[in-house]
């Protein structure tokens, strides 16, 4: 056995226990830190699978923005939680743990009986990267060979700011999300929110670009705008813009409109829906990812600011 | 050179083993917030070692990712956890 595959079992055998444990601790808040440095190692043992693009959006997700969110409803639950101290009675534990421990059990034997050599497409992708003219495989199958997935899964992501909306009450509607954060315009928040964005924002426009050759891609980018975005708001250099604004609404639906009208494109000037033609096919992908960019840093920080509170 | 990099990887998460540790056994949330800072710093040093010797150069975007969203994750915890923080009277309110 190698020294290095001597630290892969040690990674793994860390990364299971740290799981166990973030399952099995009571308190919310000690479980959401132990989720978040969850997901920080998991993108290590993605770089070490070679699985660059999922460890980029690990780290943006599992360990950025996912905890964020974590943390906000952990926060919340705390109130809630030294009111409601009850236990659920045995007997719902009892079943939820035999369903906990089949639906386990059935995830096993499902990776247990897969067959030796996998059936997959991928030699395909490998073969036709010329198509598209880039050169990462993963944005050939999100942008191009699965267009249509990438696109549904755009569409589901404005579902999910609706639904974050629709939790406003009456009042507030049309209204600003969240607080409004005010901090010392001299202090050290406040400087770090001066010092991070002009790198943050060069970063995430880095990473849009470099999708098209290597590991990278919208929505990785999306995620570092959005959390520079709302680093600004949490330092009260800018607010939350009211859920009525129009731009915030057009910017919100660009990503997947300009894809549905690429797509369309498509059904009438090409071969079918989403077929792209091939003279075209790189501009016409980065044009919809510079859209789905800023579609993905609205779209995040919304979630993360949560329902309307406040009027404009 | 690899085999001195690889024992450095090697160093490097031993010592985000141990910042595990502290996550496990607290006591304050502060300090399991700390500690999860550690491991995100181990973490991006192991990209940059891990990237050199496996010859994998976009790990170094990983850690920049890293880099930026860690830093992100603790203001947004000591934002969010001010409530708490008050309550415990500690800390000041910086939010209406």
């Amino acid at each position: 056995m190698s020294i290095a595959t001597v630290f892969e079992v040690a990674l793994a055998a860390v990364v299971l226990g740290l799981a166990i444990w973030t399952i099995a601790v009571p308190e919310t808040y000690s479980a959401t830190v132990g989720f978040v440095a969850y997901g920080l190692l998991v993108a290590l043992i993605w770089v070490r699978l070679d699985a660059v693009d999922v460890a980029l959006t690990e780290a943006a997700i599992g360990g950025g923005l996912g905890g964020v969110v974590l943390l906000g409803a952990a926060a919340r639950l705390r109130d809630a939680e030294a009111t409601a101290a009850e236990r659920p009675d045995r007997f719902t534990r009892l079943i939820a743990a035999i369903l906990s421990a089949s639906i386990a059990a059935a995830l096993g034997l499902a990776i247990l009986i897969l067959p030796d050599h996998a059936p997959t497409l991928a030699p395909v992708v490998a073969a036709n990267a010329g198509a598209t003219g880039m050169a990462n495989p993963v944005t050939n199958v999100l942008m191009a060979f699965r267009g249509m997935d990438t696109m549904l899964e755009k569409v589901v992501l404005l579902l999910t700011v609706v639904g974050v909306w629709s939790l406003a009450s009456d009042r507030a509607w049309g209204g600003r999300p969240g607080p409004h954060h005010e901090a010392d315009p001299h202090g050290v928040l406040a400087f770090l929110a001066r010092l991070l964005p002009p790198a943050g924002i060069v970063v995430g426009i880095y990473m849009l670009w470099t999708g098209a050759d290597h590991p990278g891609g919208a929505f990785q980018g999306g995620a570092v705008l959005a959390s520079m975005w709302l680093l600004a708001i949490m330092a009260g250099l800018a607010d939350t813009p009211p859920v009525s604004s129009r731009w915030l609404r057009f910017i919100l639906v660009a990503g997947p409109g300009l894809f549905l009208v690429v797509g369309l494109g498509g059904l009438c000037f090409g071969a079918a829906f989403l077929a792209y033609p091939v003279a075209f096919a790189k501009p016409l992908i980065l044009g919809i990812e510079v859209a789905m960019v800023l579609t993905i840093a609205a779209t995040l920080a919304l979630l993360l600011a949560g329902a309307p509170e406040r009027n404009a | 050179m690899t085999e001195f990099l690889t024992a450095a990887v090697g160093l490097i998460l031993a010592l985000l083993a141990l910042g595990l540790v502290s996550i496990l056994r607290g006591p304050g949330d502060t300090d399991r917030m700390m500690a999860a800072q550690l491991i995100g710093t181990a973490g991006i040093a192991v990209l940059l070692l891990l990237g050199t010797v496996t010859g994998v150069p976009a790990a170094v975007d990983v850690a920049l990712i890293l880099a930026l969203l860690a830093t992100f994750a603790s203001i947004a915890f000591v934002k969010k956890g001010l409530s708490r923080l008050e309550s415990d009277g500690v800390g000041s309110a910086e939010d209406k």
